[in-house]
């Protein structure tokens, strides 16, 4: 089995009286696609944002390449290299969409220009190169998902996460969507937050499934689908027992 | 550096050194030209106000953290340095570092609480005011050190460098000359944090999610911003030789900087300058021509010029360019499809 790159430990938080997340541990291996699905609600971003700490946890822990990373700002993460998107695409919208990649990329360069030579090759990858002085806020939907990726990468991560970047992509788009991110598995490590079960199929490693904030299933993407506990999740109980 | 992308009007660096040596090429000839006191009082002013505009931009401009209470920094300086000048003969020159010390130091009292908690938009803008109004109080009621509100002068001992007091025009207009350029260059030199700004500006989330240290970045303009405001507040005092709380510590100042940015460009290395060229001399010329018949009618002016600038010019006058560019690139566009069609 491939080397662990990230450790969920028995992690925990609430929301007042709502547990959002209740003892979730799962492990990350290094190049794998991790698939985290579950119903609305189930807390799959409150992971994503726990891990990367815009949440902080209430217990538990999370090792990365062995080290905990709990307590440290959301930059430094990224800078160790775990990198995240948000659900809702968050451009710069101010900001040509030259320099959003900019921004990205000035994380792991020396110097400005250097960030500078690195961003033509990133526009290129999620073809925004076409649109390079357009500004951010005026883009759409597909070419804001596109950016909130390209500018993920930019950091040059070694753990990439991605939240919900099919959402609202036309059929041939999500073709397009998951070759790329089949592709970058051979650079990095990917945990993907998804909804649209053919994606999760196609390009799943292993599935992690949530529930009421607690882990259900694990497992590679068929078995998981049959998992009875699982269809309860998603259809109800009359459904699993037909 | 390459001296010749510098040079290159094509390059934006280029086209910034440009205007850079232009204003100051056109500020060296009004040294020695006979233009008589009156207009070199309003380049002057003009200057200080381009140059203060320039530091209250580089925090709010950049980050997007509209503080309208700046003149709180540039007050707590302007006293300490008189005052350091008045008990203890300080040469002003280091009377001036101390303010700024000192208002950094009340910055870093209001900034750290506020970006650490994530303070933002009208809640920032409101705590900003707060901090101006209660300098302004502690400088009016604490009247042995500050004489109140009847103001403190400064007195005049004889034409001095070391003393920061001049005779004529022309070394004050050098001395904010020299002011402004630092303020420009220091803005241009620090390219990485004027990207990490307007990322924190657009989405602080997005911003930290790309490895950008929100919080530490947010200080570091603003202590920069007030140790910048505050060296002007030394020169606003030696120039004028005279401060009272309500001139220095009050909201018109505040507002002006703000204002003045705007119009130019917030958020631009040049926009405050052109902000202050544009503004300054209008509202000086308003006001002797229409002050003494209709008094009012120049801040009136100045109003509206301010609602159709924000209605019709939301990024500033430094936006026009690119904004006609972009309106003929389309109209070509437009015209190259139609004769394809045709």
């Amino acid at each position: 089995m491939a080397e662990t790159i990230l450790q969920v430990q028995n992690i925990s938080k609430s929301f007042g009286g709502l547990k959002a997340t209740n003892g979730v541990s799962f492990d990350l291996h290094q190049n794998e696609i991790l698939s985290i699905i579950g119903p609305n609600g189930a807390g799959k971003s409150t992971l994503f944002n726990l891990i990367t700490n815009f949440y902080r946890i209430d217990e538990g822990d999370i090792l990365y390449k062995g080290k905990s990373i709990v307590g440290l700002m959301p930059d430094q993460i990224c800078k160790l290299g775990i990198t995240r998107t948000f659900q809702v695409a968050k451009p710069f919208s101010g900001l040509t969409i030259f320099d959003n990649i900019l921004v990205g990329c000035l994380s792991k360069s020396a110097t400005v220009e250097e960030a500078r030579s690195k961003v033509d090759g990133i526009l290129k990858m999620v073809k925004l190169d076409k649109k390079a002085d357009e500004m951010g806020g005026r883009l759409t939907t597909l070419e804001r998902k596109r950016l909130e990726l390209g500018k993920a990468l930019a950091t040059e991560p070694e753990v990439l996460m991605l939240d919900e970047v099919m959402t609202g992509l036309k059929p041939h788009e999500m073709e397009e969507m998951m070759a790329f991110i089949m592709d970058l598995k051979k650079r990095m490590t990917i945990v993907v937050v998804e909804h649209v079960m053919k994606v999760i199929n196609t390009i799943s490693d292993r599935v992690i499934v949530l529930d009421h904030g607690t882990k259900i299933a694990e497992g590679i993407p068929q078995e998981v689908m049959n998992d009875p506990q699982v269809i309860e999740a998603y259809l109800g109980r009359s459904a699993s027992h037909a | 550096m390459n001296v010749k992308k510098l040079i290159n009007t094509k390059t934006q660096d280029g086209r910034m050194f440009l205007a850079l040596g232009v204003v100051t090429v056109i500020l060296l000839v009004c040294c020695v030209a006979p233009i008589g006191i009156y207009n070199k009082h309003i380049i002057i002013q003009t200057m200080f106000y381009a140059y203060m505009a320039t530091a209250w931009n580089l925090m709010c401009g950049y980050t997007g953290r509209l503080s309208l209470g700046h003149s709180a920094y540039i007050a707590v300086a302007a006293y300490t340095s008189l005052i350091l000048y008045r008990s203890f003969d300080l040469t002003p020159w280091l009377g001036m570092l101390a303010g700024g010390v000192l208002a950094m130091a009340l910055m870093l009292l209001i900034a750290f609480p506020c970006f650490r908690f994530g303070l933002k938009g009208p809640y920032f803008t409101l705590a900003s005011i707060a901090v101006m109004e209660i300098t302004r109080y502690l400088l009016t009621s604490m009247r042995e050190l500050t004489g109140g509100s009847l103001g403190m002068s400064l007195p005049y001992v004889k034409d001095d460098l070391l003393m920061f007091q001049f005779d004529d025009k022309e070394p004050y207009l050098l001395i904010i000359l020299i002011f402004w350029l630092a303020a420009i260059l220091l803005l241009w030199k620090m390219e990485r944090t004027r990207y990490y700004l307007e990322a924190i500006r657009e989405d602080d989330d997005a911003a930290a999610a790309l490895g950008i240290s929100v919080n530490k970045n947010l200080i570091k303009a603003a202590l920069l911003s007030a140790f910048l405001v505050a060296l002007g507040g030394t020169f606003y005092v030696q120039y004028y030789r005279y401060v009272d709380p309500t001139t220095i510590c009050g909201s018109t100042m505040a507002l002006n900087l703000a204002l003045i940015t705007i119009i130019g460009g917030s958020g631009t290395i040049l926009g405050p300058t052109i902000g202050a060229i544009l503004v300054i001399p209008i509202s000086e010329l308003l006001r002797t021509n229409l002050g003494d018949k209709l008094s009012g009618l120049n801040l009136f002016v100045y109003g509206i010029l301010l609602i159709v600038m924000i209605i019709y010019m939301p990024k500033g006058v430094i936006s026009i360019p690119g904004v006609l560019k972009h309106k003929l690139a389309a109209r070509s566009a437009k015209e190259a499809r139609g004769e394809g069609n045709g």
